[in-house]
């Protein structure tokens, strides 16, 4: 405990240095910008990013990319507010009631108020990452082949459930695409060169970044041009810095709004939209003014932004620990990681401790910079939002290019980009989602390796899979899953439910 | 500055378009599955290193794409037997709509930028010329209403000059990448 709180204390202070101030506040503005402007996502910025860190130090390149995914995630609630069009999908909450307030003429409050839960989102987040994760970390240091086998199968099933709630089914072909895309290149075990047609370039498998630009990049821009019209936006012209009161008014709300935010950043691959729309789920039941979510209720507003803000922090848990990425742009900094010689997983707390704490802190550090920010500079980042997208969308397209072309100075990598931002763009446009694709690419090659493992040290018998207690747990829960995603089991068990209640009540 | 934002399409429901897109997407996904099932099942066994066949490279490859086989067989029949009045007909205006045709001039724009210019030309001009192109084609000729030829044409070459200036020294001289 009190190695941790030192260790936290040395990490404050091992970025309070001019230039890691300086780099924190133009990449958490960045961030912010990035969130704001329609078609730019988190993601996309943090691995357009990781191409202008190769650089840097890596603590430098790090607090460079976490401020800007956190700054993207909160400075989507700007164009969500102003226009009605989350600007990045975290947001998408947020409109239903941003938007009626501003209509409202309470722009400025909503911002205000958005600014403030963020930063409360983000504190709770942060003390549960620096509470949970050495804890998982030391219990993760027990989970063998099979249990990691569960878990790479775990974070596509369950990303793919939760990101395409109406029909699962799309959620689990993603997660299916992702995994076979990643089984192109060389495989692990025995170094056999699988899928690759004779094309030398294939022989080291798909990179994650130029997949990822062109699947959240291009295809973004591809989706941004393909609408005719451009939202218009509502003016600002109210007080932005909202009253202390407004803000404790909701405490409640904010608390569980954090709490349930921080869990789904743990859920691997499910990401801040998800947090964001759970989070206004619970406080729509909970609320004592139901009927003003949807036509601008503060506590809506206020539980969608904490929501997705702890997502941030809560995501950072299983992929420092488990190297399981807890959101999609937390998949890009796993590789962004990887690039500065940092590996996240178990034994992170026992090869570098102090790195956890680092980031605990630069989360504190970008929190701090997107209240500076959010309160002061509204108006200016108005003046941004007006920017034709005809002409932003061209110069993002360039950077798609170069961003991909950087990495290894291929052009090969730039077509991985293209075909992946075509191929992402179709299946987009029929509702497949992309976060378990990515998670899918990432997790691809643990999900091979462990499950030939562990066949290679059981000379083929499965049982330890489905034997070990850890292993069977996730085995019932990722079933369960499964089974409660078909909808004729799903509303049997409803039903039964139903009725038992149903039973219970009318023998009371 | 103006109280009212423009509407925007809702693509949020259901359609019999969708429905008769998932029917071709669940097609597509079973011949992909068969095709992987395929190539894992003729993937060398390493049988001279005399691994155990449940260790084989084909063995995850060929479970995803069984799995990818079952699921795209759920989507074509649960498609066929949803009701899709008139589906195709919907499906083939989405096609052919103008915002098929925008996405459409974008993948032309940056195919050609990509695959024809970049690596033929210097970088800053093959850069220069997508940018201006870009915003000329999407401003004077696919936007609805289209904006003056004069203010865009100023706009597209300050803005290609500018972009393709900033992004070779930025990247050239100042991060070392050598730029296609």
């Amino acid at each position: 405990m009190l190695d941790g709180l030192s260790m936290l204390g040395n990490g404050l202070v091992h970025f309070l240095t001019p230039l890691s101030l300086f780099n924190i506040a133009w990449a958490t503005l960045l961030g912010i910008i990035i969130g704001a402007l329609p078609g730019l996502t988190a993601t996309m910025g943090v691995a357009l990013l990781v191409t202008l860190t190769y650089k840097m130090a890596p603590d430098q390149a790090i607090l460079c990319l976490m401020c800007l995914y956190s700054g993207a995630i909160y400075g989507g609630s700007r164009t969500a507010i102003l226009l009605s069009i989350p600007g990045t999908p975290a947001s998408a909450a947020t409109t239903l009631d941003g938007h009626p307030l501003a209509l409202q003429g309470k722009a400025g409050m909503a911002m205000g108020l958005a600014t403030t839960s963020s930063t409360l989102g983000t504190l709770v987040g942060i003390v549960a990452l620096a509470l949970i994760a050495p804890l998982l970390a030391e219990a993760a240091l027990r989970f063998g082949t099979y249990e990691f086998f569960w878990l790479a199968l775990f974070g596509v099933i369950i990303s793919g459930q939760l990101t395409a709630i109406d029909d699962p089914l799309k959620g689990y072909i993603a997660g299916i695409l992702g995994l076979l895309v990643a089984m192109v290149g060389m495989e692990t075990l025995h170094a056999h060169q699988r899928f690759t047609f004779g094309i030398p370039a294939l022989g080291g498998g798909i990179d994650l970044i130029p997949a990822m630009v062109g699947a959240f990049g291009f295809a973004e821009i591809l989706g941004v041009m393909k609408r005719s019209a451009q939202a218009r936006i509502v003016s600002a012209g109210d007080r932005v810095v909202p009253p202390l009161s407004e803000v404790f008014r909701y405490k409640w709300t904010t608390l569980r709004s954090g709490i349930i935010g921080t869990f789904v950043g743990i859920v691997p691959g499910v990401g801040e939209d998800v947090g964001a729309w759970a989070s206004y789920a619970a406080a729509k039941r909970t609320s004592k003014e139901k009927h003003l979510f949807g036509k601008g209720s503060q506590e809506g507003l206020i539980a969608a932004e904490t929501g997705n803000s702890a997502v941030v922090p809560g995501a950072m848990i299983p992929t420092l620990t488990l190297a399981l990425p807890g959101s999609a742009s937390a998949a890009v900094l796993i590789a962004a990681m990887f690039i500065h010689g940092i590996r996240p997983g178990p034994l992170l707390m026992t090869e570098n401790p102090e790195f956890l704490y680092q980031i605990v802190a630069i989360l504190f550090f970008s929190t701090i910079a997107i209240l500076v920010f959010g309160l002061t500079l509204t108006k200016p980042l108005l003046t941004v939002l007006s920017v034709p997208r005809e002409r932003l969308m061209a110069v993002v397209y360039v950077l798609c290019v170069v961003g991909s072309f950087a990495i290894t100075q291929r052009m090969f990598d730039v077509y991985v980009m293209l075909g992946f931002g075509i191929v992402g763009f179709i299946l987009r446009e029929m509702k497949y989602p992309m976060a378990p694709l990515v998670l899918g690419i990432i997790l691809g090659d643990l999900l091979d390796l462990n499950l030939r493992r562990g066949l290679m040290l059981t000379n083929g018998d499965p049982s330890p899979f489905f034997t070990r207690p850890i292993s069977a747990v996730i085995c019932l829960i990722i079933v369960v899953t499964i089974l409660m995603s078909i909808p004729a089991v799903n509303r049997r068990v409803r039903a039964l439910f139903t009725r038992k209640r149903g039973g219970v009540e009318a023998q009371g | 500055m103006t109280t009212e934002p423009a509407p925007l399409p809702s693509d949020d429901d259901i359609n019999p378009a969708m429905i008769r897109a998932d029917l071709l997407a669940g097609l597509v996904f079973i011949v992909l599955g068969v095709a992987i099932f395929y190539g894992a099942w003729t993937m060398d066994r390493l049988e001279v290193r005399r691994i155990h066949p449940l260790t084989v490279p084909g063995l995850v490859p060929g479970i995803l794409s069984a799995a990818l086989t079952l699921c795209g067989a759920i989507l074509s029949l649960r498609s066929l037997r949803a009701p899709a009045e008139q589906g195709w007909q919907t499906l083939g205006q989405a096609l052919f709509s103008g915002a098929a045709g925008r996405a459409m001039a974008v993948m032309a724009l940056a195919l050609i930028y990509t695959l024809g210019l970049v690596g033929t030309l210097p970088f800053w001009a093959a850069t220069a010329i997508f940018v201006f192109c870009f915003i000329m084609v999407f401003e004077c000729w696919l936007a609805t209403p289209r904006r003056p030829l004069m203010p865009s044409l100023f706009w597209a070459l300050g803005l290609s000059i500018t972009v393709s200036a900033i992004v070779t020294l930025v990247f050239q001289r100042a991060f070392l990448v050598r730029l296609p």
